[in-house]
């Protein structure tokens, strides 16, 4: 039963972990690029946490702004939107400032169905349409066809460094434990045995816990 | 750009907190490696015990004037040179 209960939290909090990564890190499509445009945005409660913070960029309205978009296709028809918004100087820590240009670059890369130009979008987040959260566009760059193989160094780079992380707050805990804690509880312990040696019954063992006693050093 | 105000002041308090337990961490592990370097070598045998001190203490010493020490302050310079590359290669 508690072994069960340990491995549904173990896995209820290894899938929010991925699904955090999965969100933040960087992912690229190649497309083609149909679209870009700017829509005045009412931004919810349900769908706020996906969009850039009020403070971010120039916008000044939480709940309704211009937002800009980025209309795509991918090669086998299906299509895809991105928003393209600052980032701010936080979360999710991309830095990013220049939306103007980049819609900029976006509009200078569209192309149609009979004269396809292929398109490198990296971009971070989810596309959920019922919520109406879109991933943010990160940048633009044309590739070499609709089959260019993408090695995604930032994310190995990123998840390398998370796992030595891990693997360093692990250590240090467990150097904390030997070289502090156990030695503190080795002398408690000694404390302890002092008192059972003294102390009948459990009042008896209580109140002279707090008496200075000959084994305290 | 007034975000980066905010954000700044924040980074530095949160590398401050990983410098600072990232040199206690260092200079436990050497401390570790000095008293198990003592406690190991047979010519040592039944030595008193202020003269490990002296050698633990001088080991020490020599700790914090070396270059591991020094080491630690990539704490501060890794992330802030990772951010400024970002910076350039995002805008």
């Amino acid at each position: 039963m508690w072994t069960n209960i340990k491995w549904a939290f173990r896995i209820i909090a290894a899938v929010f972990v991925l699904a955090f990564l999965h969100y933040t890190l960087p992912q690229h499509d190649i497309v083609r690029l149909t679209g870009t445009y700017n829509r005045l945005t009412t931004v919810g409660p349900e769908n706020s946490w996906a969009y850039a913070s009020p403070d971010s960029g120039t916008q000044e309205s939480t709940t309704t702004r211009d937002i800009r978009f980025i209309e795509t296709a991918f090669a086998d028809g299906d299509v895809m939107v991105y928003r393209n918004e600052d980032t701010g100087w936080i979360w999710p820590p991309y830095f990013k400032y220049d939306s103007s240009n980049l819609q900029a670059e976006a509009g200078n890369l569209k192309s149609d169905a009979a004269n396809p130009k292929w398109v490198v979008v990296t971009h971070y987040g989810w596309r959920l349409p019922i919520l109406s959260v879109y991933p943010n566009a990160v940048s633009v760059r044309e590739a070499t066809g609709p089959d260019e193989q993408i090695i995604p160094y930032v994310s190995i780079v990123v998840i390398a460094f998370l796992i030595f992380i891990v693997v360093m707050i692990r250590r240090m805990w467990a150097q904390f434990w030997e070289r502090s804690v156990e030695p503190m509880a080795a002398e408690v312990g000694e404390t302890w045995d002092g008192v059972e040696a003294r102390a009948t019954g459990v009042f008896g063992r209580i109140k002279a816990w707090f008496k200075p006693g000959p084994a305290k050093r | 750009m007034i975000g980066l105000l905010k954000a700044l002041p924040l980074a530095l308090a949160v590398l401050t907190v990983v410098y600072l337990l990232v040199s206690i961490y260092s200079r436990s592990i050497r401390r570790e490696k000095l008293e198990k370097a003592w406690d190991t070598d047979p010519a040592r045998e039944g030595a008193a015990k202020d003269e490990r001190d002296a050698y633990i203490e001088a080991g020490m010493e020599a700790y914090r004037h070396g270059l591991r020490r020094k080491l630690i302050w990539l704490v501060y310079v890794i992330p802030l040179a990772v951010a400024l590359v970002t910076v350039y290669f995002i805008n």
